[in-house]
Formats: structure tokens, sequence, C-alpha cells
């Protein structure tokens, strides 16, 4: 079934999962703050809107993958924003990484006039975006994840519905704590071993066969063995969730006294010019500065 | 000169009253009549809003909650900014982030008035004996200016520099008495898991390299277990999260504070935001079994 299927935030990410629903046969229109963004996509077929909101008028769904959520609480509630151009039924899905709370606002205003939302951040990265294995976690009603449903099959793997709006959010927060308390461990491991003179790769090697095995240490262990740090993701943008995650934190009073300390060894890693650099250089910051 | 005071709670009211108490002609305005009424009687003029304040004054204190009501008090609508005779000086004593002073100092700098950022230490105690303890930032001809008013408030008021300065002065007030409170709780619940007297081993310590204002104290006051605020935890919180907000902002790398950050999360979602922040000992001693 097609489906006319808007799309706004052609980045590393948007980009090849916008490509993939135009190759699944849906019919595209994109909307982006600089149109030669969208020159790729434009000559493999999708149509170009001049506003969020004409964007809206003219799909069933949109989905958004922008940075921050400001960015998305303009898109869907500013002036021309997709509010103006929705007709009753239409959903806005947005799989940026944002705060909760503006996920359930955002919802609240759709809500009013009969416009579905989703909130469905995802885990898997560039790779993950380009190999439609995303892994998407939902927050908002059943009904409208069920309209869903065919989009998503071509962007990812797999698909959780959490709760209502706002928990997708939540378990993007949780999974983003977990994976960079995880690099900061493995980042102190190998630091360790390196203070020792101990070859870095031999030991990733060894503790992947055992309990200490995981997706992190695979993929971390091993960029930061090779002092590979090119991004990936860039750790400015793991910086900017860990300050979503500790603010939500102080809201509901939850002590995360792991993930703070992870946060300032972020806050280390920006100011020592690494924000662009990925997230494995947590091991440059444990490394002696020199004179 | 004329002196305007806006935001009469547990801070305001006394600063507020140590102004008429050192003769001063003064013009308060709070956001409830009933937090106006004790100024009244004691001789203070009541305006309709901010603007009204400023309108009649030269120079206007605030004392509110957050960066919201600052930013609303300076430049919202009846806002001193509204009001304000030219040269008019503004001083905000709440605690906010020095970024948000710095915001609000500018954009009033273009409508003709001064800021200073003035935040204070000191608590209750020290608004009511005017012993408050006050840390400036701004324009040092008006900080001459509002010497003597400062002088009525406070024992000492220190230029720290520019607009937002006083608030950077403050938030390291908040990570050493934040962090302070923490040690003291831990030394005391270490001493305790021990089987040792943290009585004696306050006294003891007094002598020494550890010597504090906090181990002297909120130390006596975790002896006697006296958790009635004081400073309440859940405000300590608030400003630790300004704290680790600017630490984000710069790139800087605060273990200790944040540490500290957490504990205070803990103890505010344990139903303890109310109480003094050296309920953090109940915490510890909660997590470390009795």
């Amino acid at each position: 079934m097609t489906v006319r299927v808007g799309f706004v935030g052609l980045g590393v990410m948007g980009r090849p999962m916008a490509g993939h629903l135009l190759a699944a046969g849906h019919e595209l229109a994109v909307w982006a703050r600089r149109p030669e963004s969208a020159a790729p996509l434009l000559e493999a077929g999708a149509s170009f809107c001049a506003t969020p909101a004409e964007l809206a008028s003219r799909c069933e769904v949109v989905i958004s993958v922008v940075t921050a959520s400001a960015d998305v609480e303009n898109l869907a509630l500013g002036a021309g924003g997709l509010i103006e151009g929705f007709a009753p039924g239409g959903i806005h899905v947005d799989m940026s990484t944002i705060a909760p709370g503006t996920a359930r606002k955002v919802a609240a205003s759709y809500a009013e006039r009969g416009i579905g939302w989703l909130d469905a951040p995802v885990s898997g990265g560039e790779i993950g975006a380009r190999d439609a294995t995303l892994a998407i976690m939902a927050g908002g009603e059943a009904d409208v994840l069920e309209r869903v449903r065919p989009l998503f099959a071509a962007l990812g793997k797999t698909v959780v519905h959490i709760g209502p709006a706002g928990a997708g959010q939540v378990a993007k927060a949780c999974n983003q704590m977990i994976m960079v308390n995880a690099i900061q461990a493995c980042a102190e491991a190998m630091r360790l071993a390196g203070a020792h003179g101990v070859d870095l790769a031999r030991v990733r090697e060894a503790l992947m066969g055992g309990s200490a095995g995981s997706r992190v240490l695979d993929v971390m262990g091993d960029r930061m063995a090779r002092r590979d740090f090119v991004a990936g993701i860039q750790s400015r943008l793991h910086h900017k969730d860990f300050a979503i995650l500790m603010e939500e934190a102080r809201q509901l009073g939850a002590p995360l006294p792991v993930a703070a300390q992870t946060w300032q060894q972020l806050n280390a890693l920006m100011a020592m010019g690494g924000g662009r650099d990925d997230t494995a250089s947590l091991l440059k910051v444990l490394e002696p500065t020199g004179e | 000169m004329k002196v305007g005071f806006i935001g009469l709670g547990i801070m305001g009211r006394p600063m507020a009253l140590n102004l008429l108490k050192g003769g001063y002609d003064v013009t308060v305005w709070a956001r409830r009549a009933e937090s106006m009424a004790p100024l009244l009687e004691a001789g203070a003029k009541g305006a309709a809003n901010s603007a009204a304040v400023a309108a009649a004054c030269d120079v206007v204190f605030s004392m509110v909650a957050d960066a919201a009501d600052v930013e609303q008090v300076a430049l919202g609508v009846g806002g001193v900014a509204e009001g304000a005779k030219a040269g008019l000086i503004y001083v905000d004593m709440s605690t906010i982030a020095p970024a948000a002073a710095q915001s609000i100092a500018a954009r009033l700098a273009e409508r003709g008035v001064t800021m200073l950022d003035a935040p204070v230490s000191g608590g209750e105690v020290g608004a009511i004996n005017a012993g408050l303890t006050i840390m400036v930032g701004g324009d040092e001809a008006a900080f001459e200016t509002a010497k003597p008013l400062f002088a009525c408030m406070g024992k000492a008021a220190t230029l720290i520099g520019g607009p937002g300065a006083g608030q950077v002065a403050k938030a390291c007030n908040q990570i050493l008495t934040g962090v302070g409170v923490m040690a003291v709780a831990e030394a005391f619940n270490f001493a305790r898991k021990s089987g040792v007297d943290a009585g004696r081993v306050r006294e003891a310590l007094l002598g020494g390299f550890a010597y504090s204002r906090i181990l002297e104290n909120h130390g006596q006051r975790m002896l006697d277990r006296n958790f009635k605020p004081g400073f309440k935890a859940w405000m300590h919180q608030k400003d630790m999260n300004i704290v680790m907000q600017e630490a984000h902002r710069l790139g800087l790398m605060l273990p200790s504070s944040a540490a500290t950050a957490q504990l205070f999360n803990a103890l505010v979602g344990s139903g303890m935001g109310e109480e003094d922040s050296i309920a953090a000992l109940k915490l510890l001693e909660n997590l470390s079994g009795e």
C-alpha cells in the first residue's frame, strides 16, 4: 500500500531513511531549510514543499529527524508549522532524540485537532539508517502505530511500542545512558590496559569471549584499540542527550551517580575540542595531557 | 535616594525591612498582597506592579525564585523597564544562572537601565540579622551608588566583576556548600558506622585543617538531628542544577559537584526536599544500613 509520506531532516540519518521510503514505493515529499540538501531525493522522484504546513497538507504521515527539542517544537507548532497543514487523521512521527516532556507537549497540541503523534527515536546510528536495521522505540497511541508500521518496516528491523506519548523518548534516554556509560567503562578498561603497556586489541579480544562482552566493547573497544576516532556518532550529540536525561532525572528526583560522572567526562571532551569526534575519544580524556 | 523592593518572601521581606530600618524611603511590590502587608505596616509604600516601583525609585531590588521570574520582573509586561526613569539602577539579588543574568542585563542596558546581579549567602538568618554576604557583578559606579543600601542588608558586599560575575561567585559558593555538606554527612556516617561518636570527631576536627563553617554549624545540627530548614534541600538542588547546566555549557568537568547533585536528586526523590540540606545525613544512613 502506497502512503503519501513527508520527510523533514535530511542529515546523515534522515537522508538514507527517506531514500528507503522512496525505494519501498511510497509517494515522498520533503521540506528542508536548505533546499539543496534535498537535491538527491528530488532527482530520485521526491517532490519539494515550500513550508512544513504545505508538506503536512499533502501527506498522510510526516516523519522528522532533526536535532533538538526546540527544532521539533518549531516544526510542529511554530508559524507555518505542520499543525497548520495536517488534515484530521494526519500523523506526525518524530524520530529525533528529544526530551520526553516536549514529545508529550506536542502530542497534546495535535490531539486537540485530531492529529496523531508518535515519538519514535531510534538506535543503530548511521549504519542502521543506511542498512534499514534501526531499532525503533515508539511512544503514542497503539492504533497510530499500527497505521505507520508499513513505513517502519522500510526503516528498521525492530519496533517496540513502549507506551503513551513520550515513552519512546524515555526508552531512548535509557538507551543513551546505558550505551555511553558502557563506552566510558570501556574507555577506562582500555586506559588501564594501556597504562600497563598491555596490547589493547588482545584485551578486547579476550574479554569479548566472556561476561564483559558487549556490543560497545566490540565496536568502541575496537575503535579505541585502533585509535580510530573519526565519528560514527559525534560525541557532541551524546553530550546533548546527557543534558536531556540529567535534567529529567533532576525533575523526577532520581539519582544517576554513574551517568553524572560520564556527563562530566563528556564535558571535558567538549572542552578538549573533541565534540565532532566519535564518542570513543572518551579514552583521550583519561590519557595524560602532557606538560 | 528612593529605594524599591520586589519579591517579599522568606528572604525579601527581612531585607526590605532592613532598608526601612536604615532610614530609606522604600516602595514595595509582591505578587501576593498578604506578602506586602508587613512592609506597609512598617512604613513602606505599596505599588501596583514592578513598573510602578521603578517609576518611584532610584534603585530597585528584586528577590524572586528563578530566572523566569527575574525576566518577568525586569522585562515583562508591567516590568521594571516599562516604568524606569533615566539612570535607574536595578539590583537582582535572586540566585539565577550567570548566562541568564548577562542576557537580562544586556537587554536592560538597551533601555537605559543599569543592572547589578547581587546574589547572597547567609540564608534567612542572615537576611533577618543583616548579616548577608553579597556578591556583585556589573558596573562599578552603580555598585558604589548601591553600597550604602547593601550595608543595610549585609555585612559584606564585594564587586566580583562585570555582569554575571556575582552569579558566578554564587555558583562557586553553592559548589563549596553543597559538596561541603555532603562531605560532613559522609564523615559523620563513616564515624557512626565505625562505632565512633561523631560529636567527638567533630570537636577534634574543628581544631585542625578540616575546620570549616559547615563542619561547625551544619555538623552541630546533624548531631542534634535538627533537620528543619535553614536552606531547603530542593533549593540547594535547584542551585546545583544551575552549576551543572553551566558546566555543560562551558565544557567544564565538575565530578564532585556532579556526585553531590545526584545526592540532592535522591534527597528530593525520597520526599526530603522540604527539609534542610543536612537531611543528606539521613539519606546516607538509610543507604548504609542501620
